[in-house]
């Protein structure tokens, strides 16, 4: 990265900065998945618990990717990412206790 | 970020890090606010699976797919508005923020023909063909607007977000060695966008 000479070197080395080029990539790869996502969608009609399934591993894919890319966590310190996961884990445990009610209620 | 010392109360000091992390805290009780929504998506597709499958059908692939790409896109300006701020690059910086906050119209335009649609087909909680509807479909069509319009709302909020940002640019309150308060605002914006890649294929492509 093209560090500017200036005062603040000390500190800017820190940053990391990311490129221009990083960025359009990770915005193709996010249009790639969501073409592949309407792809099963509208061309699977028929696998019905197959497209959710995908359609919800292709999101999270996504999630990720904007995440670790455009919203720096790749490069930020540990602790966004932590508390992110912290915070996917609470939603998870949410999300099974739901289902476990309405799987087992008669 | 910045480690060197300044003296307390000099009027200089800040913690990027930290404001940092309270913007991220922030985030987290949005994410479990539309968390909660999804859960009560989650619930009512279990039960009335059927329906939700039919009246998905009465959504347009399209409408959705395009405002996919236009959000996909605006996360990468706002992304690359950073980058070109840590450069010093200001005014790609401000051109790129503008480019979101257009992106931020032209989705809403998008949702707006689609909600008119919607409308002049009754199918909003509380018209005619709506209150004809079996309970399932009707559930479907009350978690769609609300949903997406809960969303379309901090869309609208993330666009003052990115104007604000763009008025402290020009006063020179956000520069190449103090941009948290763009990089922050640039949180909010992709928080946006990931609402809306979970809110495309359950809503749209569930069939």
């Amino acid at each position: 990265m093209n560090q500017h000479p200036n005062q603040h070197k000390e500190h800017s080395a820190e940053v990391h900065i990311v490129s221009y080029r990083e960025h359009a990539s990770t915005f193709l790869a996010l249009i790639l998945l969501t073409v592949m996502t309407v792809t099963v969608s509208v061309f699977g009609a028929d696998l019905y618990t197959l497209t959710v399934l995908t359609a919800l591993a292709i999101a999270s894919a996504k999630a990720v990717v904007v995440g670790l890319y455009f919203m720096h966590l790749k490069y930020d310190p540990k602790i966004y990412k932590a508390m992110m996961a912290v915070v996917l884990i609470l939603f998870t445990v949410f999300l099974i206790l739901t289902l476990i009610d309405y799987l087992i209620r008669p | 970020m910045d480690t060197t010392f300044v003296l307390p109360n000099s009027g200089h000091n800040r913690d990027d890090v930290s404001s940092k992390l309270g913007m991220w805290l922030f985030l987290f009780t949005e994410l479990l606010l539309f968390g909660g929504l999804f859960l009560v998506y989650m619930v009512y597709r279990f039960i009335y699976h059927e329906a939700f499958l039919h009246a998905s059908y009465d959504l347009n692939v399209w409408f959705g797919g395009v405002n996919t790409v236009v959000l996909l896109t605006s996360s990468m300006t706002v992304a690359m508005s950073i980058t070109a701020m840590q450069k010093g690059d200001i005014l790609l910086s401000k051109r790129l923020l503008w480019l979101t906050i257009l992106a931020a119209g032209i989705f809403l335009v998008i949702k707006a023909f689609e909600w008119s649609a919607k409308f002049s087909h009754g199918l909003f909680p509380g018209m005619e063909h709506y209150s004809t509807l079996p309970n399932g479909e009707r559930l479907f069509f009350f978690l769609y607007f609300f949903m997406t319009g809960l969303h379309a709302l901090h869309v609208i909020v993330g666009a003052i977000i990115l104007l604000v940002v763009i008025n402290a640019i020009g006063k020179n309150r956000v520069r190449q060695d103090k941009y948290m308060f763009l990089e922050n605002g640039g949180l909010y914006w992709h928080l946006v966008d990931l609402i809306w890649i979970y809110l495309f294929p359950l809503f749209y492509l569930i069939h």
